[in-house]
């Protein structure tokens, strides 16, 4: 038999990733993604690990912006793109919860 | 009357000796697609903007040697008013309202925007058949895949619809595509070119380049479309430079290291005989070629599949249908509507990669996997340096084997990854990587060999890959140059 | 009732005072038309990319020393990944692991008893969009989405509402002082959360604590934990227990009411931000941000007291920004201070709130203001003098002594005048000059009162005085 993920550790994923999956996906991913998994497991293998990380591919710093303003959108714009707007203001759904944010 | 299938410079003169005019360029350009329909290399067509744009050019003075000429862009680079979908659904009628800097840059030299070109969606594969909108197919052999992600581009260079067009390369995506369409395909340096209006897939490898059919044009329009851009704190603080200067230049002398892995047992019998029969000519003509072990190599994938897919999964998260793109109906709540947009919106091989991404960066995962791999690379990054104190050039092959068929399944998961492992390295270093046709196999698919540069270094990539291309003269033409 | 213990640590979330946005050049203000104050990275638009603005990190540099927290030189951002509708790119930037401040403090003053009040780190990040909940909608506005913000984070080390509020007002007042925010509460821009737990002995371990969120001003900062101590105290002492929990201060309950019970742990996925690479802080950078540090409030006050003003009216003083501002521009000069600072709070402070006018507003200038002193302390003018001039001084360019002559305080300093006069009344006054002769200093007072007299209180008190001491010992 096919080594898979158990159906709740892919719901925990497809949950953080917010992806609906229908039953006949999620019984496929389970085994896809214990592939992949396995894959990714073989860095335990590889020694040499510090707290050098390289975040971007050389060595070069954040140079900085001035604080000067640029051009903006017109509020038109904003919601050009968006699926749902009500005058100048992007419209969703009603929001359960509070934000986790700052 | 056919022009497309001049040089640059010739093409160049007659447009300033006004004997042309960029509309015929453009129309000309049209004319193949059309012919070339089959080749599903477009998403979006520009035709009416770009016929527009050419007429304005009539007025203006022939400044530059790219002025006039069209250019097709993949479908992930953000043209201001030219929809722009990544391949997916989700972005299926998607207009953005800025355009990229390399956009600009390609504006700037009057150049025409012919289209968009198909893709993977979010750049995620190896055969660009993961496109909402049907994959393209390879101009050699019209079962065959294209390669991927920038399949459309590295289409529709092969079959000669236009001269020029830009690719994007995160794990092999211009390099593997041009190895299996029999074209040349450049990943510079990271951070030589602005990232800013490329969607993001990786954030830490992505980087665009240039797909031409010779090693020429495709210097001149790396010219046009490298450096710093203050909207990309990444790209890199490096002037302008001409990529052609060492075109044409003989390479005696010439240090270049052959990575055993590169040749390894995964690499078809025909590829590998093609690549050893270039290296031999290389010796001939007065460089030394060493075979050599360059520690983390076998790693590499590894370490990619763990930033790209982390990287992915958070870069993607943007895409909730509030603000753009596509929102499902009928939803009952913001929770509901998050599931069913993106359970909707993105396809298999997407939602796979933001779920392993996801669990990748989950709980304590992110300092096991993620950070780790981000360590690893900074020593594997150290290892090639030390390689580029002693030789030139790093040269192998591009892929494993030439293009597949069309109909291969694409049930493994680890498929798209593998097909990609002699690529993948350079983008782990942030080192340039260039595809160079050298040949064909047994049913007449091109082989590739890739040349892999010291960071900034795309100039000798260039000396390198214009010998190779002088001393093989093969026609590159699908069908024969007759047929053209 | 058994007595417990309390343990209160706050996080407060300022908003920085910098013209434009963090990771972008769009303006950074308050109270403009939705969606007015935006471009594409503040949307998220697919394709953008983070800048980062120089002022931003020059203001958390300086936030960092006045809250003695030590500076971390090579830093960088992570995400912090979660959905939300106000967070347009379903992640923050924000710093995870290395805050650019950690392990500083902030003395408060509590009846007289010093108290350091621990900070365990202070890091940039962006603040959302903010949502308006309407019926079964929510609208979004991106106008604060990507406006700088600060976190300050205590340790766990405050003991009561008290210090807690003091805390705040001294946050306040420090980050006030140094232009690094408007701390304006009822605005926003300014934001305290506090984490509150209770125990019966120093030595049990911490017992569940609540987290009150987004509290809306310090009264109601004090008040909240009070009454949270009070509900964790009653539920204790009927032997019950509650779980981890997110609570929210309601100003019409006037108490803590119920948000969520906290999940056990949230997935954030933090990871290092791969579109901002390191950024480091030279030693330039650290100096010049310390230059924009003037005088702190609690020097201010010190200093005050040194030169001779009441306590009281240092603190009115310190309260008062532009006041203290232009007293400290008078700090090198030979004055009253004592005057000077009575003058401020006094007939000039009623005249700028009568008028809703700032300092800067008023034609007082630090010239006119110290010759204005000068004529106080010599006696030229008196309060009531003062009282009838005030409008004018503070509304026209006219000199002090032409303002004084327009309404009829003249000011005799012609030496040979007053000079004529003293001769007279040194003739005339042959007893006095004997008895100041013979060391009798009241004899000093009346001639002089005789001179103020004679030039019917025009004459320079100083400069009489001084000419009446030369004939005298002539």
């Amino acid at each position: 038999m096919e080594e898979k993920l158990t159906r709740e550790e892919l719901l925990h994923v497809a949950n953080l990733a917010r992806i609906k999956l229908t039953e006949e996906e999620i019984e496929k991913y389970r085994v896809q993604l214990r592939k992949l998994l396995d894959d990714v497991e073989k860095i335990n293998e590889v020694e040499g690990y510090d707290d050098d990380i390289l975040i971007a591919c050389w060595d070069q710093n954040t140079e900085l912006r001035k604080d000067e303003e640029g051009s903006m959108l017109d509020p038109k714009q904003v919601i050009e793109n968006a699926p749902r707007h009500a005058g100048n203001y992007i419209e969703v759904p009603v929001v359960i919860g509070e934000s986790e944010g700052a | 009357m056919k022009y497309l299938n001049k040089g640059i410079d010739e093409i160049h003169e007659l447009l300033k000796s006004k004997k042309i005019k960029p509309i015929d360029l453009v129309e000309e350009a049209f004319e193949n697609i059309e012919n070339n329909k089959e080749l599903n290399a477009y998403i979006t067509l520009n035709k009416e903007e770009a016929l527009k744009e050419a007429k304005e050019l009539e007025n203006l003075e022939v400044d530059n040697l790219l002025f006039g000429l069209p250019i097709a862009i993949k479908d992930n680079i953000c043209t201001n008013g030219l929809r722009t979908t990544c391949g997916s659904h989700i972005l299926e009628n998607f207009v953005p309202i800025y355009d990229a800097t390399i956009i600009e840059k390609i504006k700037e030299k009057h150049m025409i925007i012919v289209g968009k070109t198909n893709m993977d969606e979010f750049a995620m594969g190896s055969s660009s058949r993961t496109s909402y909108f049907g994959a393209p197919k390879n101009p050699w052999n019209l079962n065959k895949i294209t390669g991927g992600s920038s399949g459309g581009s590295a289409a529709t260079i092969s079959a000669r619809d236009v001269l020029f067009a830009i690719g994007s390369d995160t794990g092999g995506s211009i390099r593997q595509p041009a190895s299996y369409c029999g074209i040349v395909g450049m990943k510079p340096t990271y951070g030589r070119i602005s990232r800013y209006g490329l969607i993001a897939f990786a954030s830490s490898l992505d980087q665009m380049g240039p797909m031409t059919k010779n090693v020429y044009e495709n210097a001149v329009l790396l010219n046009a479309i490298v450096g710093r851009d203050p909207k990309d704190l990444t790209s890199a603080k490096r002037g302008e430079e001409d990529f052609t200067r060492l075109i044409g230049k003989d390479i005696k002398g010439m240090k270049i290291a052959v990575p055993n892995f590169l040749m390894g047992d995964v690499v078809a019998k025909e590829v590998k005989d093609k690549i050893k029969e270039t290296i031999a000519l290389l010796k001939k003509n007065g460089a030394t070629v060493d075979y050599i072990d360059i520690k983390y190599l076998d790693q590499a994938m590894i370490l990619y599949q763990i930033i790209a897919m982390g990287e992915a999964s958070s870069n993607l998260a943007r895409f909730d249908g509030i603000r753009y793109g596509f929102q499902a109906e009928n939803v009952k709540n913001i929770e509901d509507m998050y599931f069913e947009t993106r359970g909707q919106g993105f396809g298999e091989e997407v939602k796979r990669r933001i779920m392993v991404g996801s669990y990748l960066l989950s709980g304590e995962n992110a300092k096991v996997y993620y950070n780790k791999a981000l360590s690893i690379r900074d020593d594997m990054r150290t290892e090639f340096q030390k390689v580029f104190k002693k030789y030139d050039l790093i040269i192998g092959p591009t892929s494993v084997s030439t293009a597949y068929d069309l109909t291969d399944p694409m049930d493994d998961p680890r498929k798209s990854f593998m097909d990609d492992v002699l690529v993948i390295p350079a983008n782990m270093a942030g080192l340039p990587g260039m595809n160079i046709p050298v040949g064909f196999d047994k049913d007449h698919m091109p082989i590739g060999m890739q040349i892999i540069g010291n960071s900034f270094e795309e100039a000798k990539m260039y000396q390198l890959g214009s010998f190779i291309e002088k001393e093989l003269s093969l026609d590159l033409t699908p069908g024969g140059e007759k047929s053209c | 009732m058994l007595n417990y213990i309390p343990t209160i640590g706050v996080e407060v979330h300022v908003e920085l005072k910098t013209k434009t946005k963090i990771f972008s050049n769009s303006r950074n203000g308050y109270g403009q038309m939705a969606n007015s104050l935006t471009n594409v990275v503040d949307l998220g638009y697919p394709g953008t990319l983070p800048t980062l603005n120089e002022e931003v990190i020059n203001l958390a540099i300086r936030a960092a020393t006045v809250l003695n927290c030590k500076i971390r030189r090579e830093m960088f951002f992570d995400r912090k990944n979660y959905f939300y509708p106000d967070n347009p790119k379903n992640y923050q930037i924000t710093q995870a692991r290395t805050p650019i401040g950690y392990d500083g403090y902030v003395e408060i003053n509590d009846n007289g008893e010093v108290k350091r009040i621990e900070i365990e780190e202070m890091h940039i990040e962006e603040d959302t969009c903010k949502s308006a909940h309407r019926g079964t909608k929510t609208l979004l506005d991106f106008n604060r989405a990507g406006v700088p913000l600060i976190e300050i984070v205590t340790k766990p080390c405050i003991k009561s509402s008290t210090e807690a509020k003091l805390y705040l007002e001294k946050l306040k007042e420090l980050l006030f002082y140094c232009d690094i925010s408007d701390c304006k509460m009822e605005e926003g821009s300014m934001r305290a959360d506090a984490n509150v737990s209770i125990r019966k002995k120093e030595s049990d371990p911490f017992n569940t604590k609540a987290e009150i969120k987004n509290i809306g001003s310090i009264s109601n900062v004090g008040l909240s934990i009070d009454k949270e101590i009070d509900r964790q105290r009653r539920l204790y002492d009927k032997g019950e227990t509650f779980q981890p929990q997110t609570r929210r201060f309601d100003d019409k309950l006037q108490d803590t009411v119920l948000m969520r019970v906290k999940e056990t742990g949230n997935d954030y996925r933090y990871f290092p931000e791969p579109d901002i690479p390191f950024v480091i802080l030279t030693d330039e950078m650290i100096e010049e941000a310390k230059k924009g540090i003037p005088m702190l409030p609690d020097e201010r006050r010190k200093v005050y007291v040194e030169k001779g003003v009441l306590e009281t009216n240092a603190n009115k003083l310190v309260q008062n920004r532009p006041l203290s501002d232009f007293f400290n521009t008078l700090l090198e000069e030979d004055i009253d201070f004592k005057i000077a600072s009575n003058m401020l709070l006094g007939d000039i402070s009623a005249y700028l709130n009568r008028e809703e006018k700032e300092l800067s507003e008023t034609t007082l200038t630090k010239e006119r203001f110290l010759e204005l002193v000068k004529y106080y302390q010599d006696g030229t003018i008196t309060s009531k003098n003062l009282k009838e001039m005030l409008d004018t001084i503070l509304e026209s360019e006219d000199s002090i002594s032409d303002i004084m002559k327009k309404i009829g305080i003249e000011n005799i300093t012609d030496d040979s005048e007053i000079r004529t006069v003293i001769k007279d009344i040194i003739a005339n006054n042959p007893e006095s000059v004997s008895d100041f002769q013979n060391g009798h200093d009241r004899a000093l007072k009346y001639l002089m009162g005789q001179v103020m007299k004679e030039t019917k209180g025009k004459a320079n008190p100083r400069l009489a005085n001084e000419i009446l001491l030369e004939e005298l010992k002539g």
